[in-house]
């Protein structure tokens, strides 16, 4: 075992001062070849670093802010972020990492990624574990695939509690509603964890909430016309008993809302989850109840953060304990009380210091 | 031995319709109608609320959007070509309409002028489709795929990560308001209808597109100018996507990249289940136009029953392959290849 292990660590070392050597002798501007290789941590000049932000599509806002999130941390340490996008598209992603790793230096390469879903987080770690270069990635992988099981370069996956977000949407609005009265609940594409997630949030708040009742469950699919006719829907068989409309996004959120507003009906209280710009202006407006935000610009940034930190050296990824490997991350509700203050989602760079760098740890993925 | 045999079919192939033949016509244009007719029933008998005037106005409100795109779509499909643009020409019409009208993003207020606007953008996009497909002879799968991808990225452009909401109070009062108890959008979906059948009937364009579909060899041969009109039943089913497009902004309140998403599956559904074919040359307005209201009252119809959200899916896709089914039995022996 030890003895692999040794031959392991040669290798490794070997691999290392052999594309040292190779850079220095392209490069020429970059470090003395003969410093300890890249691999231990922590020996790229800051102005080698290269940071790269991955996610689906800029037409979505959130993922937008994202990309605006590491732009601001780039921009904060003096390097700019290259901004990639695949459209939801698995083997494009795939290819585009490829490309990246190949294309640069990966020993002194930050990727900040979104896998498209859980079953691309494998192939993903696989590539940069080969490589060399440091990855943090966000919201899908594999459960028993963890960072901690060899992958030094593989910092963290960061996720958020779906479930938590679906029970604090779930406890604002009851409270809106005075407690009690009809609510009708529109769930996200079925067979995603968010999706799964979320609904088992609100049906533990139901659960404590017997006055609260469950009129009807739709699946919107995460899409906003989709909900909007559902709405109406459901508004034709239900009527006036619906007090209350939980969404498991915010598209979805608002879809109902013009339903809402089409049959002249005020008062019932609708909330979702993602903060999106149009949802934060409806709750100021005070026509949405709440939402929840996950900081997209923070996690724009902080994936990145956490890569700058190991590459200079502020941060040894072999000391991190399992739960800052793989965490929840915390997230916030948004209502009439802090709409305001959160209408333009910006990041606040003082998260991204590398003694801050896990300050929103919530818990252990499970 | 094999001649008399092949004396004996000869008048099923060159007479008149023979009885068998126009008893399997009759199913093939009344099938889906007596379908929606049946479906319509059925739910009304299981649920109260689905014979309300409410539910019949959100039916058809409902419906508006997806019938206006088989408008355009049914004459692209006669031709025998297929249109897979539908995405993209509706996420650049959403975007340009809520960025042309008052909107929260910048100080453009064109009004009507911005809807008109849109609806010529879309056009645009499908004359370009019309003219990669015959100029340059590809597939039209191909190049309205192409085309969708470019509606898409121009529409992401012209996003640039914050919704355009729009704030004109006369769209937002035209979206919310009636007309004899119906929503406006029912009326111009109805528009869109009666143009599409009138050009259908007494145009060139619609005799001509059935040609075209029927057998294009023998359209050319006879000296029908095909790649014109082709390319002219593009135009036209891109105008119309950019104006569902707008109906979509105008429905929503806001300009969003994904007005469209889902719809090019569901519009091609909704044709074949009809009657119209893909293979080109038969169907119509009409025809797609009920299969639009089958599908759409059977979502309505199965959240009113209250099947489960997880059973859904699936009954609607056995519902549609079903009528499929039927709708296309007394055709088969007719379309010798299934491609």
């Amino acid at each position: 075992m030890s003895n692999t292990a040794a031959r392991g660590r040669i290798v490794a070392l070997a691999i290392a001062g052999i594309a040292a050597l190779a850079l220095s002798g392209c490069a020429g501007q970059s470090e003395t070849p003969g410093e300890a290789p890249a691999a231990e941590g922590g020996t790229c000049a800051p102005e080698d670093i290269q940071l790269i932000g991955q996610v689906r599509n800029e037409t979505n806002p959130y993922e937008k802010a994202w990309l605006d999130g590491g732009d601001a941390f780039a921009e904060s340490v003096g390097l700019t972020q290259t901004r990639l996008t695949y459209d939801g598209e698995s083997p494009k992603q795939q290819e585009q990492l490829r490309q990246a790793l190949s294309t640069g230096n990966p020993e002194c390469m930050v990727l900040n990624v979104l896998p498209n879903g859980d079953s691309d987080t494998t192939p993903i770690v696989k590539e940069v574990d080969n490589a060399g270069a440091y990855l943090v990635t966000h919201w899908n992988k594999p459960a028993d695939l963890n960072p901690w099981d060899g992958h030094d370069t593989w910092i963290s996956h960061i996720t958020f509690d779906g479930k938590d977000a679906g029970r604090q949407i779930a406890d604002a609005m009851f409270e809106a509603m005075g407690g009690s009265g009809g609510i009708i609940a529109l769930q996200g594409i079925l067979d995603t964890a968010a999706a799964k997630d979320r609904f088992i949030g609100l049906q533990d708040a139901l659960a404590e909430n017997p006055d609260v009742e469950l009129l009807d469950e739709q699946a919107a699919d995460f899409d906003r016309t989709t909900a909007f006719n559902i709405t109406k829907t459901l508004i034709t068989k239900h009527g006036d008993a619906i007090k209350g409309v939980w969404a498991a996004n915010d598209d979805m959120a608002l879809g109902a809302l013009q339903a809402l507003e089409a049959a002249g009906m005020d008062g019932v209280a609708v909330v979702g989850i993602d903060a999106v710009p149009e949802a934060v202006q409806a709750v100021a407006d005070g026509t949405m109840t709440a939402t929840v935000s996950v900081d997209g610009p923070w996690q724009g940034g902080i994936g990145l953060a956490m890569g700058y930190c190991a590459l200079t050296g502020e941060l040894d990824v072999a000391e991190l304990s399992n739960e800052q490997r793989a965490f929840f991350a915390k997230q916030t509700l948004i209502n009439a009380d802090n709409a305001e203050e959160n209408l333009t989602p910006t990041a606040n760079l003082d998260d991204f210091a590398c003694d801050n760098l896990f300050d929103r740890v919530t818990g252990p993925v499970s | 031995m094999s001649a008399p045999a092949r004396i004996g079919p000869a008048p099923l192939e060159t007479g008149r319709a023979t009885p068998r033949r126009r008893h399997s016509t009759l199913l093939a244009d009344f099938g889906p109608l007596s379908a929606l007719v049946l479906l319509c029933i059925v739910f009304s008998v299981l649920s109260p609320q689905f014979r309300t005037w409410g539910n019949l106005r959100n039916v058809l409100d409902s419906a508006a959007v997806l019938a206006v795109i088989a408008v355009g779509l049914t004459f692209v499909l006669l031709l025998g070509a297929i249109d897979l643009s539908i995405e993209g020409v509706m996420a650049t019409a959403a975007i340009s309409t809520a960025l042309l009208v008052a909107n929260t993003r910048n100080d453009i207020d064109l009004g009507f002028l911005g809807i008109v606007a849109a609806v010529a953008l879309g056009a645009c996009f499908g004359l370009a489709s019309g003219l990669l497909s015959t100029g340059l002879k590809i597939p039209s799968f191909m190049t309205t795929l192409g085309i969708s991808a470019i509606g898409i990225g121009v529409a992401t452009v012209l996003f640039a990560g914050v919704q355009p909401t729009v704030t004109d109070p006369v769209v937002a009062e035209w979206a919310s308001g009636q007309w004899f108890g119906l929503t406006r959008l029912t009326f111009v979906a109805v528009a869109v209808i009666v143009i599409g059948l009138l050009i259908q009937r007494y145009t060139r364009l619609g005799r001509y597109a059935r040609a075209i579909g029927g057998a294009e060899e023998l359209a050319v041969l006879s000296g029908m100018p095909v790649r014109r009109y082709k390319t002219l039943a593009f135009t036209f089913a891109g105008a119309v996507y950019g104006l569902a497009g707008v109906m979509v902004t105008v429905q929503l309140g806001s300009g969003i990249v994904q007005a469209g998403v889902g719809l090019n599956f569901a519009a091609i559904t909704a044709a074949v289940v009809g009657g119209t074919l893909l293979s080109g040359g038969r169907g119509g307005v009409l025809q797609s136009v009920v299969g639009v209201l089958i599908v759409t009252v059977l979502a309505n119809g199965l959240v009113l029953i209250g099947v489960s959200p997880y059973v859904q899916r699936a009954v609607q896709g056995v519902i549609v392959v079903v009528a499929v089914v039927i709708t296309a039995w007394p055709l088969r022996e007719r379309l010798r290849v299934v491609k």
